[in-house]
């Protein structure tokens, strides 16, 4: 971040607190996406609870931004870029508080999973989880760095998850008529390729947000525009 | 120089019109006031530099900037008050309605019955009543119609909000009324004599909160009928009344755009940095 730094001491530290706060949260959004997979993929118990219990800190630090954006909007009437990048951290948040609600619940699923025989096919998630993982780490970087370009590759990438998403749940759901007994456990895979897909909706989100921060425009659904030069 | 007595507010529209022409270019679509690479000097000192600007009719312009930008002299200019000030040296041109305010042919006091100005410590005359205080301009131009001058202070108070508070009042004294009353009489003071435009120099900064407000939507209110413009400290305030902003720094006009656009992308640096609060 290259801002020159605010004449008001008070305004820079509320808004690097914000920035500080969002960015811790990201960073334990981060934690609870990898301990998701490793709860898949290695079958790992204690880390599936876990990630189900950090999500507190989550959501607690999601309701801290949003009180200290409105501070800071009260106390300073901040304008410009200012009000933008505290109204963009505000929805980043959100959005992070999203993710991490998808991390929880792969947690809970993989938990099941854990309880069943290994199927074969959870491995195959893997690459998916590693391309949603990526695009998260790139939307959180596109907004702590200001990188509108970087932003604005997110949502191609966006839309290849959804198409990994679509091919596992048609490998997926031809392996339940093969395998009827283990319908239930299918279903869970199913559904932890959904979170995913989700948690890539919800960084291409604030990619969006990174570009409304860094450069006052809004995006969102516009197609075309998404691919403008950066 | 005019030195004629007016009888009425017609005639004194007539003359005015013989002077400055109303109707050549009164319309909506054409600016007010047309600035053109205009430069002040007070003595050796240059306040304003090589200023080009068009200000819309009917619009609200304010005009922002630190203590010293010139924002001040620019709006005392638009009127000729600025002349006041000894040593003062113009260069450049600003048109009102198509017409060379500076030309010789100008009489500077015409232009500021036409280019009305509120200042920024409300100034009733303190020996005159609420409705004198209104009425003193049309006086001074020659109106003695009772029913006309009833007429005009009904209006001139009611457009600047204050009658429903003074029309049981009307005897007395201006200064008996509350600060922010004040600034609205002067404000119905100015109106009275019915200019095109009013020139606000921060009109509210000695106001409490609530009469700021009332000021700020008379102003809207006012946008109606008059172009306004508004030199103004409180940024918060131009974003909340105008519909365009200029910035000025060092006496040069650094940006000018829609408000809204101002305050939320500027595209130059220099207005980020000083209306996000980096410098100033």
């Amino acid at each position: 971040m290259n801002r020159t730094r605010h004449i008001l001491h008070d305004f820079q530290s509320a808004l690097e607190s914000l920035r500080a706060d969002a960015l811790m949260m990201a960073s334990l959004t981060d934690r609870n996406l990898q301990n998701a997979m490793s709860c898949l993929l290695d079958r790992n118990v204690e880390l599936c609870d876990v990630t189900a219990a950090d999500e507190n800190e989550i959501d607690s630090l999601e309701k801290k931004i949003d009180q200290e954006g409105i501070d800071v909007l009260l106390r300073f009437q901040p304008v410009a870029s200012d009000l933008r990048h505290i109204v963009s951290t505000m929805k980043v948040s959100a959005n992070l508080e999203r993710v991490a609600d998808q991390a929880a619940k792969i947690a809970r699923r993989s938990r099941k999973l854990t309880m069943e025989p290994e199927l074969d096919e959870a491995g195959a998630l893997g690459p998916m989880f590693v391309e949603a993982i990526n695009l998260f780490r790139d939307s959180v970087r596109s907004y702590a760095d200001e990188d509108p370009a970087l932003a604005r590759t997110l949502r191609s990438r966006d839309r290849a998850i959804d198409q990994m998403n679509h091919a596992l749940a048609s490998v997926l759901t031809a392996r339940m008529a093969v395998q009827p007994e283990r319908i239930t456990d299918y279903l869970n895979l199913i559904f932890i390729a959904r979170h995913l897909e989700r948690v890539g909706d919800h960084a291409k989100n604030i990619g969006e947000d990174a570009v409304y921060s860094a450069q006052a425009e809004d995006i969102r659904h516009s197609e075309n525009s998404f691919y403008a030069s950066g | 120089m005019l030195k004629t007595q007016m009888p009425s507010p017609d005639s004194i529209k007539q003359r005015e019109d013989q002077i400055m022409p109303r109707s050549a270019s009164a319309s909506d679509s054409s600016p007010a006031f047309q600035v053109e690479h205009l430069s002040i000097w007070y003595g050796q000192k240059k306040a304003v530099s090589d200023v080009t600007i068009d200000i819309p009719e009917k619009t609200i312009t304010a005009i922002i900037g630190p203590s010293g930008c010139g924002k001040s002299t620019f709006l005392r200019c638009l009127n000729r008050m600025h002349e006041l000030v000894p040593r003062t040296r113009v260069e450049g041109k600003v048109l009102f309605r198509g017409e060379d305010l500076y030309s010789p042919r100008i009489d500077p006091a015409m232009v500021r019955r036409r280019v009305g100005m509120v200042f920024q410590k409300s100034n009733p005359f303190p020996t005159m009543s609420i409705a004198q205080n209104v009425l003193v301009g049309l006086r001074l131009n020659g109106v003695h119609n009772r029913r006309l001058l009833n007429e005009r202070l009904e209006r001139s108070l009611q457009m600047a909000a204050l009658w429903d508070e003074v029309k049981d009042d009307l005897e007395k004294p201006g200064m008996s009324l509350s600060g922010g009353q004040q600034q609205r009489l002067c404000i119905a003071r100015a109106i009275a004599v019915e200019p095109e435009v009013l020139l606000m120099d921060e009109p509210a900064s000695a106001l409490d909160p609530l009469a700021t407000m009332k000021i700020e939507e008379l102003i809207r209110h006012l946008k109606k009928k008059y172009t306004v413009v508004i030199v103004t400290h409180n940024m918060q305030q131009a974003s909340r009344v105008s519909d365009k902003t200029a910035f000025f720094y060092v006496g040069e006009l650094i940006e000018y755009g829609e408000t809204r656009r101002i305050f939320g992308q500027p595209k130059e640096k220099k207005t980020e940095d000083y209306i996000t609060g980096r410098f100033g």
